[in-house]
């Protein structure tokens, strides 16, 4: 039975890869993809890979230059500075995610009492436009404060004693933001993020590179082994698994041999993805080596079990393939492989777990950002064995030779 | 000309009875945009975030017995924040790490004892207690909720340092000037103070105010989906192109291309009508996909007559690709497979799936896709653009047919493209 096995393996590698093209789909689409979700930049590069934030300052009062130098300092922001009309032009062009305009009378409105206005824009559905904006939250707070206190210290002068002149204001203004400013930078750190000593990353510096790896992963492996369908739709046209019939092997050793040939063929696809997201995005797959191994061998299992329940429903090879992108991809991006989960609607959270790629991801997840070991993700992998189960009796139940 | 409409309409109904093919065609982009939707929260009518961010899970404990730590506890479980959070007062300090721990919680907020006391000064002595921070203590597994979390705490503390800092330096001030009597101080510190503690709670009117906008509108009538419908439209359309480009092969092989060329048909007809009926199902495909997302999901497109010749003019410029694909392939396998990796490798660097930066070669890369042009189109048209607004696109998009076509063309016999290799 071994060499039926082996000699079935040998000839769906052959079949799979006796065209170039399925490289695409094998190895370079995942990685392709992982390096644009995940943001991925060569580090020593000379390449500066903070958030550009272009920056128009209409005002360029010394107060706007504050702002304009409270950004300066942020690691998480790069200032662009262009007028207006470069800046808009720059931003419809998506040149930078987002854009800060301090318009004219920003000074003015600080010095007389007012609230001082800010326009942002950020593109829509990107998340460096929400870096960039809690960026520009971070330095308003940072210079709000102390304009807050010498702006109230000077409404305050003024409505015990008016200002003789603009310029005693200006001077009253002055003094009293110095002195603010003096008092900010005595201010101790209010609040400290802490996480449990498990951890595999450091919240305060989140990088996507670990859910864009993982995320990809499953999303490819999970198409790959979807095509299971496609090399049985192959066969059933071709006539050959009819031919089987009259052979000494049974159905059962063919379709045990059909599955090993998927499903090996899918460790050696997940082996490389995980050396090329630890190599190259530099994601830390976790403490555990076993634990990965089996949870990646378990989300095997159960994605070559689901190829051959859906080979009992499709009736042609082109049915099999788009098939199993359209449903790869779909139960990919409900499982949390292409945002994370917690971005879900809370109700939306519950629903889909009801996929095997939801548990494939949260078992990825524990591992590479929680630091759990075997014991952490048994829960993941017993959810994925169940579904394996259910796939491949489902399966087992409607195949069919003809 | 009525051979080669008879040709393209020939291929556009073989096309849309390929049960296969209609999976990507239609359904996936419809099953994708929903997936989105439901992940993005765009169909929740109370949606208050703009996000699929809400109802954070975390606990707090207030170990403090001075004011500040009530006001934080009453902002977190206030009603202004209870769309985001879903927040949990609770005593058991150990059990609540425990459940942060086990991705129960988003986070756990620790107010600690005498944090109160190490923030404003006693009156009488000026003195402060030694400084004990707020612990926001996260879980590593929702790294962004807990963000929002630290988010929301340290502006509470920023909002109390201000207010310090506020009642120090105006009552220093006045002092120095003149204007408050030294023996009036603790009274008048005592007043502004209760004045900015009442701002603290009521996040009263921010010295600077910054107002947010997306590129397509405020952010809070932001619909997400407008931004995916059109981007999973034109992804599909490639896949649609591709499998009209595979037509030539599939003719080729099957024996049928040589019967039409032995007909009293031009070449020039027969390549005419090939062209047009991929034309034809793309500008099919798209058309669908329009109607049925504003029947099913009400969106707003923008001008209508834009709109047309934004879906003619990707349709014309996706076309340019299917041909290019058609003449670089040797077996329909081959066109399936290149078209289906050209589809999604388009979708990811034109924005389809996640807005990409658009920074030196990404920038490059996306403009030579059409999802790029056509999809910046949409965006200007659902914003309130008219036509004159998306010549650009309009233009890029032509061109961009126009070249490819004529590559086509010139680099290949037109022999060669209808006849067996």
């Amino acid at each position: 039975m071994l060499s039926k096995l082996i000699a079935i393996f040998w000839k769906d590698t052959i079949i799979r890869f006796s065209s170039k093209s399925e490289l695409l789909f094998f190895l370079i689409l995942p990685v392709v993809f992982t390096l644009l979700l995940g943001n991925f930049r060569p580090s020593g590069s000379d390449t500066d890979n903070r958030v550009p934030l272009l920056l128009v300052n209409e005002d360029n009062s010394a107060l706007a230059n504050n702002l304009v130098a409270a950004l300066a300092q942020l690691e998480s922001v790069r200032i662009v500075a262009l007028t207006r009309s470069e800046a808009e032009t720059a931003f419809a062009a998506k040149e930078a995610p987002a854009l800060l305009l301090i318009p004219v009378g920003f000074e003015q409105a600080l010095l007389t009492g007012e609230t001082a206005v800010l326009q942002f824009s950020q593109l829509p559905n990107n998340n460096n436009g929400n870096v960039a904006a809690q960026a520009v939250q971070t330095a308003v707070n940072q210079i709000g404060q102390p304009l807050a206190a010498a702006r109230n210290a000077t409404v305050e002068a003024a409505a015990r004693r008016p200002f003789a002149t603009e310029q005693a204001r200006t001077a009253f203004f002055n003094a009293s933001l110095q002195m603010a400013q003096e008092i900010a930078q005595e201010i101790p750190p209010r609040v400290t993020l802490t996480q449990p000593q498990a951890a595999n990353i450091d919240v305060n510096s989140y990088d996507p590179a670990a859910q864009s790896s993982a995320g990809q992963l499953i999303t490819w492996v999970f198409i790959l082994l979807l095509g299971t369908s496609a090399m049985f739709a192959f066969e059933r046209s071709k006539g050959t698994l009819r031919r089987l019939l009259t052979t000494p092997t049974s159905k059962a050793t063919f379709i045990l041999g059909a599955m090993s040939s998927n499903y090996l063929q899918s460790l050696v696809q997940m082996a490389i993805l995980i050396a090329f997201g630890m190599f190259v995005m530099g994601v830390n797959w976790g403490q555990s080596i076993p634990a990965l191994t089996l949870l990646l061998a378990t989300f095997g299992l159960t994605a070559v079990s689901f190829g051959v329940m859906l080979a009992t429903f499709v009736t042609s090879t082109s049915q099999a393939n788009n098939l199993g992108v359209m449903l790869g991809m779909s139960m990919a991006l409900l499982g949390g492989c292409w945002w994370p989960l917690e971005l879900f609607p809370p109700l939306t959270q519950t629903i889909v777990k009801v996929l095997p790629t939801t548990w494939a991801m949260q078992g990825l997840t524990d591992l590479a950002l929680r630091g759990h070991g075997v014991s952490g993700i048994l829960p993941e992998t017993g959810a994925l064995l169940a579904f394996a189960a259910l796939f491949l009796a489902i399966g087992l139940w409607r195949f069919r030779f003809e | 000309m009525k051979k080669v409409w008879i040709i393209g309409w020939k291929d556009l109904l073989v096309l849309f009875r390929d049960r296969g093919a209609l999976i990507l065609m239609l359904a996936a982009p419809f099953v994708l945009t929903l997936g989105l939707g439901l992940v993005t929260g765009s169909f929740a009518q109370n949606n208050s975030t703009g996000t699929g961010l809400a109802d954070i899970p975390l606990a707090v404990i207030n170990l403090d017995e001075g004011e500040l730590g009530t006001a934080l506890v009453d902002v977190l479980t206030g009603s202004d924040l209870a769309d985001l959070l879903e927040p949990e007062v609770v005593t058991d300090e150990a059990t609540a790490r425990l459940r942060v721990e086990k991705d129960e919680l988003a986070a756990l907020v620790v107010i600690p004892a005498d944090f109160t006391q190490s923030v404003i000064p006693n009156l009488t002595t000026g003195e402060r207690t030694t400084a004990v921070p707020i612990e926001v203590y996260a879980n590593p597994a929702r790294p962004i909720s807990a963000g929002v979390v630290r988010n929301i705490v340290q502006a509470f503390v920023s909002r109390v340092d201000t207010g310090l800092t506020v009642t120090q330096v105006t009552v220093t001030q006045l002092v120095r000037v003149g204007l408050l009597p030294m023996a009036n101080i603790t009274s008048a510190a005592q007043a502004i103070g209760q004045q900015q503690m009442t701002q603290i709670q009521n996040e009263g009117a921010a010295v600077i105010e910054i107002v947010r906008e997306t590129a397509v509108g405020a952010s809070n009538s932001l619909n997400s989906l407008a931004y995916f419908v059109p981007g999973m439209a034109i992804i599909f359309l490639m896949f649609t192109v591709s499998m009209g480009g595979r037509s030539f092969l599939d003719e080729r092989r099957s024996g049928t291309m040589a019967r039409l060329l032995a007909t009293p048909t031009h070449v020039a007809q027969v390549l005419g009508g090939k062209v047009f009926g991929i034309f034809l199902s793309g500008l099919a495909q798209v058309g669908v996909l329009v109607i049925g997302s504003t029947l099913l999901y009400q969106l707003y497109w923008g001008d209508m007559v834009g709109v047309l010749l934004l879906i003619v003019a990707v349709a014309i410029a996706a076309t340019g690709w299917g041909l290019v694909l058609a003449t670089l392939a040797k077996t329909p396998a081959q066109v399936t497979s290149y078209g289906s990796a050209l589809m999604l490798i388009f979708g990811v660097l034109g924005g389809g799936f996640v807005d990409m930066p658009r920074e030196g070669l990404l920038k490059l890369a996306s403009r030579i896709t059409p999802n790029a042009w056509a999809l910046d189109g949409f965006m200007r048209l659902h914003k309130g653009g008219t036509l004159a607004d998306i010549t650009v696109e309009l233009l890029a998009l032509l061109v961009m047919g126009a070249l490819l076509f004529s590559t086509v063309v010139l680099l290949f016999n037109r022999r060669s493209l209808l006849a067996d290799r």
